[in-house]
């Protein structure tokens, strides 16, 4: 193995025993057993995720939310996994515990990842995609190898800002340079090891690079693009303040026109307004007394 | 000030629709049934922390200063610009 593949087996090596995040919802594994039965319902599946009151609570405030846009309330998990697909629910479950890692530690990451969730889900649906909720929620996820590099690497992460400080380049340049994996590859090693679907892992892993994707192009370039617009606006903060550089094949695949741009940004902007609501109460969910 | 879109509680409930005048006594009602946060029509109040329009353009600027070579994008930083403005004159 060369050295530059050392080193980066030397980091997952280091990540698979993660210390910092909190553990994979128990549910998650009795969750895969099922699924592995053809015939289990929606029904089924619902009902034993709604065992648990508090998983289901933090789901149904997700689901509900603006960036999936559903124009009313979903009140069961069993609704939830009829309209998003339980590849969705699935992911939701096992990356809650990490979100509410983020919210908790890193609000600014947690705005962005909520505002690219929400920018995919548009340009998702414009462009007719089967199944937007799911590119919605890959850009939900898109930036978690940044929280995995915060939580289990913190010495590397704080040297990592540094060098974005000083020498003014972009945080994925800066890992790449000190941690030799950048945060999409350590975000899509990890959802692979949490056996999340291939469409939602190589929109992760490639969200910089999103024409290095063997099978999954438009929906890497759609998350490669909603970053790149949500860090436009200046909603919520990536880890460096520039707007990174934009993979022209990927852009030929979603391609807007000025009229349609225009649409684009009218809907985002709306979505985001409503999405500063469901922020806030969760800064004043933590903050009590206040 | 008068509201852009209808009010509702976290489980759904509609309290009251949009184009509603936001009088005192309406917030008051408003706050009692616990709603933390309405959307109102315009722009009439500057929230602590906002940036005045000038200065959202510099960040917008500053923001794409490492890609302003890149057509597209900097086309995207127009119609950011442009839609940005036009809001504020609304």
């Amino acid at each position: 193995m060369d050295p530059q593949e050392l080193r980066k087996q030397a980091i997952k090596d280091r990540l698979k025993e993660m210390h910092s995040l909190p553990a994979l919802p128990p549910i998650v594994s009795k969750l895969n057993t099922m699924m592995e039965d053809e015939n289990v319902t929606a029904h089924q599946l619902g009902a034993l995720i709604e065992r648990d009151q508090v998983l289901t609570g933090k789901l149904l405030k997700m689901v509900n939310s603006s960036f999936y846009g559903f124009p009313q309330r979903i009140s069961t998990v069993s609704n939830a996994i009829v309209l998003l697909g339980f590849n969705v629910i699935r992911t939701l479950i096992v990356t809650s515990s990490i979100f509410e890692f983020m919210q908790s530690s890193d609000i600014g990451l947690w705005e962005h990842s909520l505002g690219c969730a929400t920018a995919a889900g548009i340009l998702a649906r414009r462009m007719g995609i089967k199944n937007p909720e799911e590119i919605s929620t890959a850009g939900l996820i898109h930036d978690l190898g940044k929280i995995v590099i915060r939580s289990e690497l913190p010495a590397e992460y704080q040297q990592v800002q540094d060098i974005v400080a000083k020498r003014q380049i972009p945080m994925r340049e800066a890992e790449l340079i000190h941690v030799g994996l950048a945060h999409g590859e350590i975000g899509g090693w990890l959802a692979a090891q949490w056996n999340l679907p291939e469409r939602l892992v190589e929109p992760i892993r490639h969200h910089h690079n999103p024409e290095e994707t063997p099978t999954f192009k438009e929906p890497a370039a759609i998350v490669h693009f909603s970053d790149i617009l949500i860090r436009a606006v200046g909603y919520g903060s990536g880890g460096d303040p520039w707007v990174p550089p934009l993979d022209h094949n990927a852009w030929s695949r979603i391609k807007f026109g000025k009229a349609q741009t225009q649409e684009v940004l009218r809907e985002l902007d709306e979505k985001l307004t409503e999405l500063q609501d469901f922020t806030m109460e969760i800064h004043q969910m933590s903050t009590p007394g206040k | 000030m008068k509201l852009a879109r209808e009010v509702a509680t976290p489980e759904g409930k509609v309290l009251c629709g949009p184009g509603l005048e936001l009088t005192e006594d309406l917030i008051t009602r408003l706050e009692r049934s616990g709603i933390g946060v309405v959307t109102v029509e315009g722009h009439p109040v500057r929230l602590p922390g906002e940036l005045s329009i000038s200065q959202r353009l510099k960040e917008l600027e500053a923001r794409f200063s490492k890609v302003k070579d890149d057509p597209v994008l900097r086309a995207l930083m127009r119609l950011i610009g442009e839609y940005w403005v036009e809001q504020e004159r609304r």
